[in-house]
This record gives structure tokens, sequence and C-alpha cells, in this order.
């Protein structure tokens, strides 16, 4: 396994190389699908330039990462490149190791089911290659070496992410919170992952998820405790790199407020481009809402299968945060082969697969129209976005349904018969 | 020969003094005069002519105004500048780019600018025009703009661009400057002492022939080729459409742009602009006539309008007569006022001074709050066990 990994990593880090030393790096950098107003590199220049200057970054709407990516970037900006590869790299052996240690949740649940919904279930040898898939589907995505191309800061988000998966799935708790801490310090919709997080802490645990327990509560109110100590602490850390809070609002007050209205592959652009000011604000708490919204209803639903519920809350936030790339994308992407079992039951995997190559090849193409040919309009691009989005949340919900038909055949058997011997068909409905 | 007569003008009130007795007043005497009449002149002009028309020549109305822009630039005022362009290529209806004329492609220098003062235009660009502006015979209705007014202390700078062959320059497509003509209205200058000294710089096919005839005293010229060879225009801009600079002025243009008032940059430096590598043409110069050393000579001297500078801080009273020569010798000691020019405004040291910049370092308290957290992280994961192995 680590042969095809390493070779794996030379190929993309040598891609990498190659377009970084092209002239394609800087074509790359200023595309409006690959970098937002948070994630670009230019913008992390630009603030680090006016601090030499001795202007607060914050000041005027350049900067909007947080002050850690200050302190950060103050030592390695002459590095950039090498960071965002070894962000990338470690992204990838994290995935690795969150794949691997996956395989002892299937051993467990081996013996629990019918005999014939056993071909359902994944053998070892079939889960053995799929670390390498995973590294693959990351390091090969066009989207994540566009983005890291790019050096948008999207990679260090994702980089926090994969070790605060890595962390949970190992069942650290106290390194658990501190990086999804990290993840909501840089931008705030990681918080919902809070939800799958304890619940899978606590099916470690063997805690009932059962709200009149004690037990449940305590290791909410520790989780929260951990969770909230740490955002407190980056929070006042932060404050004193600068001396001043006028990162909060320029930060997250950005992210929620979404004043920038730049045209990306999200959904917040086009409307609030259009719409009166006395019903932006209405408008703006419903889209935000709608991120936070689906946590419940899906941690209800999931609460036994929490790893796959943080497939499902990472995909919707890429999808419904306030400005997405295609490195957001990239991250949820990464995870589909960890569920290749579901592929029996996946419906709309070939019109999914087709919008979304066609969308991404069609992005530049009506950007080039609508921008410097003037032959089209924002119309054309938004309804590639449109579609985009429509084609992701397709991919999600599909993904969604074969799992739980998946669990409907494991505790049901796989060919569903009625109550007289016939073959009965299954529904949804 | 009468210019040994008319150089050593300068040098009477030298003699005069050195018939004093007081030597060591002399010597001082010496050094001042010796610094303030180096170059000998005390007014700088420029006469600067581009003399083809249409389109397709642009590059040569582009030669002109850069080195309009660079005599302007290095202190030349437009009352001292004639500048002589035969079409308009920044109002041309085929200008893609209007109101700019570009001299390298990429739109990197717009020579044409905001403050352009051209004196003479389109049909006004003539043989006859050029002469009366070099000979001052202008007719009395001629406006002050118009008329070259040089005198025996002025140095020229005359810049000549267009399309010439072996001995002439043609003028509008229309008609032709020869050498001897050219030659005969220098010496009409000498005669009627219209310049110190005259810097003949001129960018055409073959431009080496124009200076062949000169024979008048202080003259040095430089031309862009040599008789048999063409002068080469530099690269084409696509989206203008035509050539922008010959390669001479180009690179002299290049040259020009690190020179600054103070800079102490020689004619040799000048000779040396555009080698054959860079120009095809052999560029070739003629410093005969000269009777300074080219190494002495500044660049400024010709191209820019620098004067010399005593500061003082006493107060000179105008109201009492001029105390009389012959009371010096009255007083034996030394006099030891020195008197020295101010150095010119140290323009390299401003041009190249960045605001210093002070790098902004994160606080240490910050420093240190950050990696102890890491570091409590750190080994409340690990174990504590790790402690007793780095201490």
């Amino acid at each position: 396994m680590a042969a095809p990994l390493t070779l794996l990593l030379i190929v993309a880090v040598t891609i990498r190389a190659a377009l970084f030393r092209s002239s394609l790096a800087e074509l790359i950098a200023e595309r409006v699908e690959v970098v937002s107003p948070i994630t670009a590199w230019k913008r992390v220049v630009e603030g680090l330039a006016l601090l030499d200057l001795g202007v607060s970054p914050y000041s005027g709407d350049v900067f909007h990462e947080t002050p850690l990516i200050i302190y950060m970037f103050h030592f390695l900006v002459d590095y950039a490149e090498i960071t965002f590869m070894v962000s990338l790299n470690k992204n990838i052996i994290l995935k690795h190791f969150v794949v691997e240690f996956r395989k002892q949740k299937f051993a467990l649940e081996a013996d629990r089911y019918p005999m014939d919904s056993l071909e359902l279930i994944r053998s070892p040898k079939e889960m053995y290659y799929i670390p390498l898939k995973v590294a693959m589907f990351y390091l090969l995505n066009p989207f994540t070496i566009l983005s890291c191309v790019a050096k948008s800061t999207c990679g260090l988000n994702n980089a926090v992410l994969a070790l605060f998966f890595l962390s949970t799935i190992k069942g650290n708790v106290l390194l658990s919170a501190i990086f999804l801490c990290l993840a909501t310090y840089q931008s705030i919709y990681p918080i919902t992952l809070c939800a799958p997080a304890m619940l899978y802490f606590m099916q470690r645990q063997y805690i009932p998820v059962n709200f009149r327990r004690v037990s449940f509560w305590w290791f909410i109110v520790q989780y929260l405790f951990m969770y909230l100590g740490s955002l407190f602490v980056l929070i006042c850390l932060s404050f004193f790199l600068l001396g001043s809070w006028d990162y909060l609002p320029s930060v997250y007050g950005f992210i929620l407020s979404v004043p920038d209205l730049t045209p990306n592959i999200g959904l917040f652009w086009y409307f609030f481009a259009e719409m009166f000011e006395h019903f932006r604000l209405f408008f703006l708490c419903v889209f935000q809402i709608n991120v936070f919204f689906y946590t419940i209803p899906l941690s209800i639903k999931l609460k036994e299968h929490p790893v796959f519920l943080m497939f499902m809350q990472l995909a919707v936030i890429s999808i419904f945060k306030s400005y997405p790339t295609v490195g957001d994308v990239a991250l949820y992407l990464a995870f589909l082969p960890v569920w290749s079992h579901l592929h029996r039951f996946l419906r709309n995997i070939f019109l999914v697969s087709c919008v979304l190559l066609a969308c991404s090849v069609l992005f530049p193409v009506l950007w080039h129209l609508w921008i410097y040919a003037g032959s089209a309009n924002s119309n054309f691009y938004y309804a590639i976005t449109l579609l985009f989005n429509v084609a992701q949340i397709l991919l999600v919900s599909d993904y969604f349904y074969a799992f739980l038909r998946r669990e409907h055949h494991l505790t049901n058997g796989l060919y569903l018969k009625r109550k007289d011997g016939s073959e009965a068909t299954l529904i949804l409905k | 020969a009468e210019w040994i007569h008319r150089f050593s003008l300068p040098t009477c009130p030298l003699l005069a003094v050195l018939h004093n007795e007081n030597t060591n007043f002399i010597r001082i005497i010496v050094s001042i005069a010796g610094q303030f009449f180096s170059s000998g002149h005390t007014n700088n002009w420029a006469v600067l002519v581009c003399t083809s028309r249409f389109w397709f020549n642009y590059r040569h109305v582009a030669n002109t105004l850069s080195v309009y822009r660079s005599v302007k630039r290095l202190g030349i005022p437009d009352s001292h500048i004639v500048l002589m362009l035969a079409d308009d290529m920044a109002c041309n209806h085929r200008n893609p780019k209007p109101a700019t004329v570009f001299s390298h492609k990429n739109m990197e220098l717009n020579v044409y600018g905001d403050d352009v003062e051209v004196d003479y235009r389109g049909y006004e660009v003539t043989v006859e025009n050029f002469l009366r502006v070099l000979t001052g015979r202008l007719p009395p209705s001629t406006p002050r703009s118009k008329r070259l007014l040089s005198d025996d202390r002025s140095n020229i700078l005359i810049y000549l661009t267009g399309h010439g062959g072996n001995g002439f320059l043609k003028f509008q497509d229309s008609e032709e400057i020869s050498n001897v003509e050219l030659a005969d209205a220098f010496e009409q200058m000498w005669q009627k002492r219209r310049y110190n000294e005259l810097l003949f710089i001129i960018d055409t096919c073959q431009g080496a022939s124009m200076y062949e005839r000169f024979y008048s005293p202080n003259i040095m010229a430089l031309a862009s080729s040599q008789v048999g060879e063409d002068s080469l225009s530099h690269q084409p801009d696509l989206a203008i459409g035509v050539h922008l600079m010959d390669r001479y002025t180009f690179y002299m243009l290049e040259f020009l742009e690190d020179i600054h008032p103070a800079s102490k940059t020689n004619m040799n430096d000048l000779f040396k602009v555009c080698p054959k590598s860079q120009c095809v043409s052999t560029p070739g110069h003629r410093t005969d006539l000269f009777l300074r050393d080219p190494g002495s000579v500044l660049i400024t001297d010709f191209f820019g309008s620098v004067r010399k500078v005593e500061l003082t801080m006493d107060a000179i009273n105008l109201t009492d007569p001029i105390k009389q020569m012959e009371e010096n010798p009255v007083n034996g000691e030394e006099q030891k006022e020195v008197y020295s020019y101010a150095d010119q405004l140290p323009v390299s040291e401003i041009i190249h001074q960045k605001p210093k910049q002070k790098d902004w370092h994160p606080p240490d308290g910050f420093i240190l709050g950050l990696w102890t957290l890491i570091l409590l992280v750190f080994f409340k994961t690990y174990g504590i066990k790790h402690l007793k192995h780095i201490f």
C-alpha cells in the first residue's frame, strides 16, 4: 500500500509543480471558480503587504482570512507553493488513515445480518484498495489540482477538516474538538460537524443516544466544553496577534452577511445582486439557515451511522456555503470511494456525472462569453451554476438514498419477498 | 584660426586676475573659474525635427517625441525647445489608441503625454523653415516659440529623424536637405555666434553622410548608421499596426531614461549606445571638430539644463560702491574665503529611495501563547511521559 501511494504522491506533486512553473498558474489563480474573496492568495499577499506598511490588513475590503493565517504566512509567504503541497499531502495521508479505520466498523457489523445480504457487506479484499482510491480521487481530481495551483487557502481548510476526521475516527475527543474548532474558526460552517462527531464518539464509547440518559448529556457537555473552550481561546489569541477585534466583522461578518457579490459557483451572488435592500436581511437569514438546517433531521435519521452523516454534512456545507469553490467540492468528492459499495443502488449516477462534467467545462466558456466577448450575460453563467449545484444535490441525495436502501436490505434481506413469496419491489415514496 | 581667440574670451577675467600680485588669491579664483567655465555654456537649447509624414512613419514621430521627453525631463523648458513634427500621429484617424504615441509595444511608455508643445507642425516643417530656425533669419512676425534664440553661450542639441540617403535627408516626401546645406547652416550659426557647442544626432538610413561635410568648430555628431547601411526599425506593435520606434533611438531612449540631472555620464557612453548587435547598422560619431575631450563632456551638458548653484548664508550689500582691485595688495594675509559651488541635488538618492519598510512581526505574547497551547495539546494527546525525554 505504501508503494502505490508514494507513486501517486509523486505523480500528484509533479503535476502541481509543473503547473506552478508554467504560465497557467496566474491564469488559474484569478479564476472565480477556484478562488473566492475569502480564499484568494492574492488577498493574502495584499493583507501581508498592508501589514508591512503598518496598516491593519482588515481595513478595507481586502483580506478576509483569520489572523492565524496571517501568522502562518508571515513566515511562509516565500514558500507558499511548498506549503500548499505539503498541506495537500497531509490531507491525503489523513484520509488514507481515516479510511483504514473504517474497516473495523464493518467487521463489527458482519455478524448482525441475515445470510443473503452478506454479499452487500464488503470483503476485506475490496476494502484494501479504498484508501488508495480515496487518495487518488483527491490528488488527481482536477478541482484539487486547480485549487492547489491557485494557492487558495481552501487547501488549508481541507487539511484541517481532514485532521478533524482523523482524530475523530481515531477516537481522540480532545484533538477532534480542537481541530473542529480550528475549522470553525476559519469558516463558520463546520460547526454542523459537531453533531456527527459527537454521535461517533458516543457510539464508540457505547453511550446510548437517548435524551433521557444522563451519560448522553454529560458527554455532550464535555465535548461542547472542549469545543467552545478552544474556540474562545483561539479568538482571544487572535485578538492578541493584531491587538484589535476588527478581524471579527471582516472574517465572520463577511461570511455571514455576504457583501461581496463576485460570481462564483455558489447560489448567493445572483440572488443578492438582484434583490432589493428591504428584503436582503430576510433572504440572508433564509440562505444561511439552509446550511445549518439539515443537521438535526439528518442526525436523527443517521444516528447509527455518524461517518456517513459526516460525509453528508460536509457535502451540504460545500454546496450551500456562502463562497464555495471547487476545492470544497473536491473535498467531499474524495470520499466517494469509501461508499463504493453503494454503487449498485445509485440511480442517477450517469446523469449526475455528465452534468458535473459538462458544467465544469462550461464555467470558463460562459464566463468568457459574458465578461470578455460580451455576447452572453450573467444569466448564462448563473444557469450553469444552478445546474452544477443541482447536480451536486442530486449526487448527495442519491448517495443518501442508496445508503438507506442498503440498510433496509441489510436488515430485510437482499431479495425482497412478499408474504406469499413472490418478488417485491421497493419504491421510494 | 579665429576660434582660438573665441575660446580665450572667457579666460580674460582670469588673465586679468593673474596679473595681480597676491598669488594665493589667484589660486582660489582660478579654481572657481575653472569650475564655472569647465563646460562653457550657460543655457541649453534643443531643436528636434521629425521630417516624415504619413501613418506608416509613426516611428519617426515617436523617435522625436522620445527625445523631447528626455530633454524636458532633464530640465530644458519648452521655451528652449523647438519641436518640429511633420505629421500628427496621436490624433491620426488610423490610430487605434487616440491621443497617445507609444514608444514600446505593450504600451509601456506614452511619449505624447499631457504637455507636448509642438512648435512647427504638419506642412510647416520644411527645409526652408528648418534652415531659417537654425540661422535665425525668420520674418519679424515669427513668435518667440518658433525661434531659436540661442547665443554664444548656448549648447544646442539638434536631433533629426526621417528617411535619408547618402548626403541628403528627405522632408515631407517632397524635398530634401543636403549635407552641404546643413554644414553651411552650421557655419552661419558659428559666425553669428549662435552656439557654444552643438550636438548633432541623426537617426536615418546612411545617417553618417549628413555629418561628413561639417567644418565649423565645436560640433559633435552622432548618426545611427554608416554610409551604405540602412537604419532599421524596432519591433512592430500588432495592436497599433506599425513599427513604433527605430532601433537607435529606442536604445538611446533606454540609455537616457537612466540619466537624471545629477548624472556624471559622459559622451563616451552615448557613443556606445546601440552596438551593431542590437542596431544591425553601425552607429557612427564625429568628434574631430570638438574642442573638449568627449570623455569630459557630460550628457547633461546637451540633454539637460544643469545650472551651477552657489549657496551662501551671507547677506550681500548691493548699495556699496565696488571696491577697487588695488586695495587688495594692502591685505597681506591669505584670504581664506573659499567659495564652492554646491553639488547638484542628490537626485539619484532621491529617485532610488524607497520608504523604509518596517517589517511587521507578530507580538511575542501571541507566539508564546500559541506555542504553549500547541505543546499542551501535544502532551495531552501523547502522554506526559514524553516530557522526560525532552528535558
